[in-house]
């Protein structure tokens, strides 16, 4: 019988050393249509957002990325190091939005463990807050604290 | 005729303002599937049905919090951030209920604080937008800290 390769994809509680810091995988360069779609999806009315003449006359090259999907795409790239295990996503504090951010623009993701603590009311699980930044070429464009369950490991 | 609505200017908010924006969102599966995709998210429980609901904590695809948080957000947008130029923060955001592909969302937001701005022309505002499903359970809060234009020719 063929031996089946499976590769988990996840992190558990006992991950998470206060300091740790997870480089995360891949990046993504932001097209004109990830933001278009989203901002309409959301119905995030404000013109910067989809109208380029609008975003021009305010000083921008050009339509401004959604703050909302930078926050979206950043959490996402941090998931497989940080949440794919499972627990609940429970919120996020001092996001900073430090500067627009347009199409063909390049993130990456990088978080550092800043606070470990048990869960009274999930035994198997503890709480995780992570510092989380996207980083265009270098300079941090977004950071936050994400707060979320994580699983112990069985 | 102007692009963007002439009553949310920065002059236009006072501290204690509350609002229940009139138009709501029934998430649906393109929404939630969609933006967890675009940004990345690998979390199977936000598309995968089978691995969503055999654990027995889940009854369908859970929504990405992401997604949760950037439509109720989305949905105050025109009523509050219509004429803003930047976003610049959100904080105390929280989750407090899964959220399940169906479910209805109705935005409502507050003036928590308004103050002159880094520049003459916008002042800063900082809004508690929250959002309830069809249930009227609360399922996200957060602040958001914007710069909105004071109003033209004054």
């Amino acid at each position: 019988m063929m031996e089946l390769i499976r590769k988990p994809h996840q992190a558990y509680l006992e991950d998470f050393e206060v300091g740790r810091v997870f480089e995360h995988h891949w990046g993504r360069t932001i097209n004109a249509s990830d933001n278009s779609i989203f901002s309409a999806v959301t119905l995030s009315y404000n013109p910067l957002y989809f109208n380029a003449d609008a975003a021009r006359a305010e000083g921008h090259p050009d339509i401004v990325v959604n703050p909302n999907f930078l926050l979206c795409l950043v959490i996402g790239l941090s998931v497989e190091d940080l949440s794919e295990g499972g627990g609940g996503f429970l919120g996020i504090d001092e996001a900073t939005f430090h500067a627009p951010v347009y199409a063909g623009d390049t993130i990456v993701a990088r978080s550092t463990v800043v606070k470990v603590r048990g869960s009274d009311s999930r035994p198997g699980s503890g709480v995780v807050t992570w510092r989380t930044e996207g980083l265009r070429r270098g300079e941090c464009v977004i950071d936050f604290l994400r707060t979320n369950f994580a699983r112990r490991k069985a | 005729m102007p692009l963007t609505s002439s009553d949310n200017y920065f002059e236009d908010f006072a501290v204690g303002q509350t609002f229940e924006h009139v138009r709501g969102k029934t998430l649906t599966e393109m929404d939630q599937v969609l933006i967890s995709h675009l940004v990345m998210n690998s979390a199977q429980a936000h598309f995968n049905e089978v691995h969503a609901t055999k654990s027995g904590t889940w009854t369908g695809r859970i929504a990405f919090g992401g997604v949760t948080i950037s439509m109720i957000l989305g949905l105050a947008s025109q009523d509050t951030i219509e004429n803003a130029v930047a976003v610049t923060g959100l904080d105390k955001v929280r989750l407090m209920k899964s959220v399940y592909h169906g479910d209805t969302f109705m935005a409502f937001s507050e003036v928590l604080s308004v103050a002159d701005g880094p520049r003459p022309d916008c002042g800063e505002v900082v809004f508690k937008h929250w959002g309830v499903n069809q249930n009227d359970d609360i399922v996200m809060s957060a602040e958001r800290r914007v710069l909105i234009k004071r109003r033209p020719g004054q």
